[in-house]
């Protein structure tokens, strides 16, 4: 069997390991210590977050929450665009819309045959 | 309310983490207590440096304690979390530790001579593995680290860095064998002529 060169063995990677697994250090006194103080730190934080939010907040908060959120943000959004939209659209654009949606009445003529009616009267 | 002291050393870790985020303090003290030593053996095997493995655990505890209240019991053990949190610091730490050094430039070896202990080569051969595992791609060098050094079962690694075992197996060969080729050119040094 050959021997490659260019990679350490796997009995001289399993012992490497081994002598890994085998290395550890134990906490001292003034880690613990450390991390104990940490605790107490975090304790504080965390008692002290159900009241950090202010009477401002809130009421900002409330209102976003009657407009929806960010769910109802969205068609808030999309109508305050049409609105613009229509409030800077050309005459012209405005002209055809009513034109459309308004040409059948102008066919109808009901009150001219009203004064026809009356004229024969 | 706190638990009674026998209570503490019964429960699970997480119902501690739960009694530290309702305001007890001392559950957080009995689970650091009982989390802290294998956390650090943890970093220090991967790093190396006791100082940096220290700052690595108190960060990761820190991170525990922070986000105790959103914890879910039953949903993953704290100690798999934990293992993940160590081991990402350190895989930061690496990382960082690859940027300012070049690997020629760490982990010299101590002199070959009769005079070199066992104990001096050990320390030799262990920075040198810490140093060839700054030079793997990071998830690979978590695979072999949780594999090799804390001698963790491949669903439990799985677990750990949530991959399919199947990522795990690959992770760890290739992990090896990068290992393996780094240090091949320093078999003398460390040790391993045959």
């Amino acid at each position: 069997m050959t021997k490659d060169k260019s990679i350490l063995n796997d009995q001289a990677m399993d012992e490497l390991f081994a002598q890994a697994r085998a290395s550890t250090v134990e906490p001292s006194p003034d880690f613990m210590a450390r991390l104990m103080a940490d605790i107490d730190v975090v304790q504080t934080e965390l008692q002290a977050e159900p009241e950090a939010p202010t009477e401002s907040v809130g009421l900002l908060r409330g209102i976003w929450d009657m407009l929806g959120g960010w769910a109802g943000s969205g068609s808030l959004a999309a109508a305050a665009v049409a609105g613009l939209w229509v409030g800077i659209a050309q005459p012209d654009s405005l002209q055809s819309v009513t034109d459309t949606l308004w040409s059948d009445s102008e066919s109808v003529s009901v009150f001219a045959t009203t004064l026809d009616v009356w004229g024969e009267g | 309310m706190d638990m009674a002291l026998d209570q503490y050393a019964q429960a699970p870790d997480g119902a501690l983490l739960v009694a530290f985020a309702n305001g007890d303090s001392n559950a957080a003290r009995v689970l650091a207590t009982r989390l802290t030593p294998n956390a650090l053996g943890q970093a220090y095997r991967m790093l190396q440096d006791r100082a940096e493995a220290e700052d690595v655990v108190q960060e990761a505890m820190l991170r525990l304690w922070k986000q105790a209240p959103d914890w879910r019991q039953g949903e993953a053990q704290v100690s798999t979390w934990l293992y993940r949190v160590v081991a990402n610091l350190c895989t930061d730490r690496l990382r960082r530790r690859k940027r300012s050094a070049s690997l020629d430039e760490i982990a010299e070896p101590v002199d070959d001579t009769p005079s070199v202990t066992a104990t001096m080569q050990t320390n030799a051969r262990m920075q040198a593995l810490s140093d060839a595992l700054a030079s793997l791609p990071e998830r690979q060098a978590q695979a072999v680290a949780l594999r090799h050094l804390e001698g963790l079962g491949n669903p439990e690694i799985a677990q750990v860095m949530d991959i399919s075992v199947e990522a795990v197996e690959s992770l760890t060969a290739r992990g090896k064998r990068a290992l393996a080729k780094i240090l091949a050119g320093r078999k003398a040094e460390l040790g391993f002529e045959e």
